[in-house]
């Protein structure tokens, strides 16, 4: 098995090609842009035999793959940023009409005002638009997910598009080392995509067409089946994976010393590599903490956080992304975890005093002494109750880049 | 851990759809036919017949596509279905289709309801 040391976004061009992508469609904006410039290379080289297609905006770029995934094509999509709101019309009708469209986000702040560093609200903001939607936190697992991704996302029980999620820049663009399969591994893993109803002159078929008001229930009911119902396909898929590519990827979430856990960061992305050193270090000094990353958004991995975090005193959600005026006086990833831990069947016989820890924001990075910072906030918090629900990190525990 | 499965919803037979409400097949008097919407049509596109030069400009812009292709290549309008959006008459390379005013047409045409 090759092993390259490539940054993240050549990991989700080396995985496209190897699935070998019939339509690509591309519009520029950084950071994502690094996953074109691969693969139109790869086109141009005799690589990857797939079409490339420039739109004319995001809005535009998002219905070429919509209509090339309604012709049966496996389609290979990406933006960052305000790119990613821009085309928002677009995302329910893919997922409507059940298109396994994936798109690469590399995340970046949204404006104003203009800053390249990575943000999580510009992916976030689409989670209730029908998609699946995952997060990678090293260059290694965005190679695992893009093909993960196409599996789950193509199989007939699940048939929805796919968000594939990273941070830009921590991981879109600083190289890690990355075990690439090899192709036979990948053909074995990812049979090609047959679209149910594709569009043929000669069978035709009707997409996205009115309905009468009764009909309502029943289409939005089939969409809440199949992403909750992705769940088995995604535990199949990935220990399909971890047999064929001889890895050990976790299907739902990452738990770091989560068993005797008191106190708990809930941090997704590539800050909870950065988590796991203060958790070390803090380990060392006696402090039972442990560290939970979701490696889903949607479907969330609701009963996974709920179990590991039920035994916790004290939670902490780190918010790299803004929801402002939301519930949870923080960000969107709050009132997801707070939902889970009290939410009817989950069973949770205390549920754990939750504060939230505003960090990262701008492309700010959390450094070792912040999570120490945290981990102080919830050991207090444990004992009773946080002094208020939500810390900003960034400005409360100021640290020398 | 709670069991995901059990959120599946049931639906009711009467109630069925296939993925994402695609239609099989859509044809004259088939599933579509509950959904007419020419009556949404305030402007008709007319064609000039003589003028015409059979290029199919306007068969392939259509965007609905209403444009009725027959043996001899002469094209027409299937006004059930027609919105009226007048893409045709703003590709026509030689404007031989004009816009009239649905109102000058009353009458000629069994206007349907609308499903909304």
């Amino acid at each position: 098995m090759p092993k390259k040391f490539i940054p993240g976004l050549a990991a989700a061009a080396n995985a496209a090609v190897q699935a070998d992508v019939d339509v690509i469609s591309s519009y520029p904006i950084r950071p994502y842009t690094g996953l074109m410039i691969q693969l139109s290379q790869a086109v141009a080289n005799g690589d990857l035999d797939a079409e490339f297609v420039h739109g004319e905006g995001e809005h535009g770029q998002l219905a070429i793959v919509h209509g090339a995934s309604l012709a049966g094509a496996r389609t290979m999509t990406g933006s960052s940023g305000v790119g990613v709101t821009y085309p928002m019309e677009v995302y329910s009708p893919i997922s409507g009409d059940r298109c396994p469209v994936q798109m690469v986000i590399a995340d970046r702040t949204l404006d104003p005002p203009g800053d390249f560093g990575q943000e999580h609200t510009d992916a976030l903001s689409t989670k209730d638009q029908g998609w699946l939607l995952g997060w990678a936190s090293l260059p290694q697992e965005v190679y695992d997910n893009t093909l993960i991704y196409y599996r789950v996302g193509e199989d007939p029980k699940v048939l929805l598009p796919q968000m594939n999620c990273h941070d830009g820049y921590f991981v879109s663009h600083i190289a890690n080392w990355v075990n690439i399969g090899e192709q036979s591994q990948v053909d074995e893993f990812l049979p090609p995509y047959k679209a149910q109803r594709p569009l043929d002159p000669l069978r035709p078929v009707g997409h996205g067409p009115q309905i009468y008001a009764n009909q309502g229930p029943a289409l939005e009911a089939t969409r809440f089946n199949a992403i909750w119902g992705a769940r088995e396909v995604i535990q199949q898929a990935v220990k399909e994976y971890n047999e064929i590519f001889k890895r050990d990827v976790d299907p739902f979430v990452e738990l770091y010393h989560m068993d005797d856990a008191e106190i708990a960061i809930f941090i997704q992305g590539c800050h909870a590599h950065t988590c796991k050193y203060a958790i070390d270090d803090l380990r060392k000094e006696g402090v039972k903490i442990g560290m939970v990353r979701p490696k889903w958004i949607r479907p969330f991995p609701s009963p996974e956080v709920a179990e590991a975090l039920s035994k916790c005193k004290a939670v902490g959600v780190v918010e790299t992304n803004n929801s402002f005026g939301a519930s949870g006086y923080a960000g969107q990833l709050t009132p997801e975890v707070c939902a889970a831990l009290v939410k009817g069947a989950v069973k949770v016989d205390k549920v754990p005093q939750v504060a939230s820890f505003m960090a990262g924001l701008g492309g700010h990075p959390v450094k070792i002494e912040q999570f120490k910072f945290m981990a102080e906030i919830l050991a207090k918090g444990a004992k009773g109750q946080f002094d208020k629900p939500t810390y900003w990190v960034d400005l409360e525990c100021e640290v020398e880049m | 851990m709670f069991d995901t499965k059990k959120l599946q919803v049931p639906i009711p037979a009467h109630l069925e759809i296939p993925e994402g409400g695609v239609v099989e097949s859509p044809k004259p008097d088939g599933e579509q036919d509950q959904f007419p919407s020419g009556g949404w049509r305030i402007l008709r596109s007319v064609i000039d017949q003589e003028r015409c030069t059979k290029c199919l400009t306007c068969w392939l812009a259509c965007p609905e596509p209403c444009i009725e292709l027959a043996e001899d290549r002469s094209v027409s309008i299937d006004l059930k279905y027609c919105k009226g959006c007048g893409c045709c008459a703003n590709v026509c390379p030689v404007q031989c289709i004009s816009r009239v005013p649905e109102s000058d047409f009353k009458g000629d045409v069994e206007f349907m309801d609308e499903p909304f």
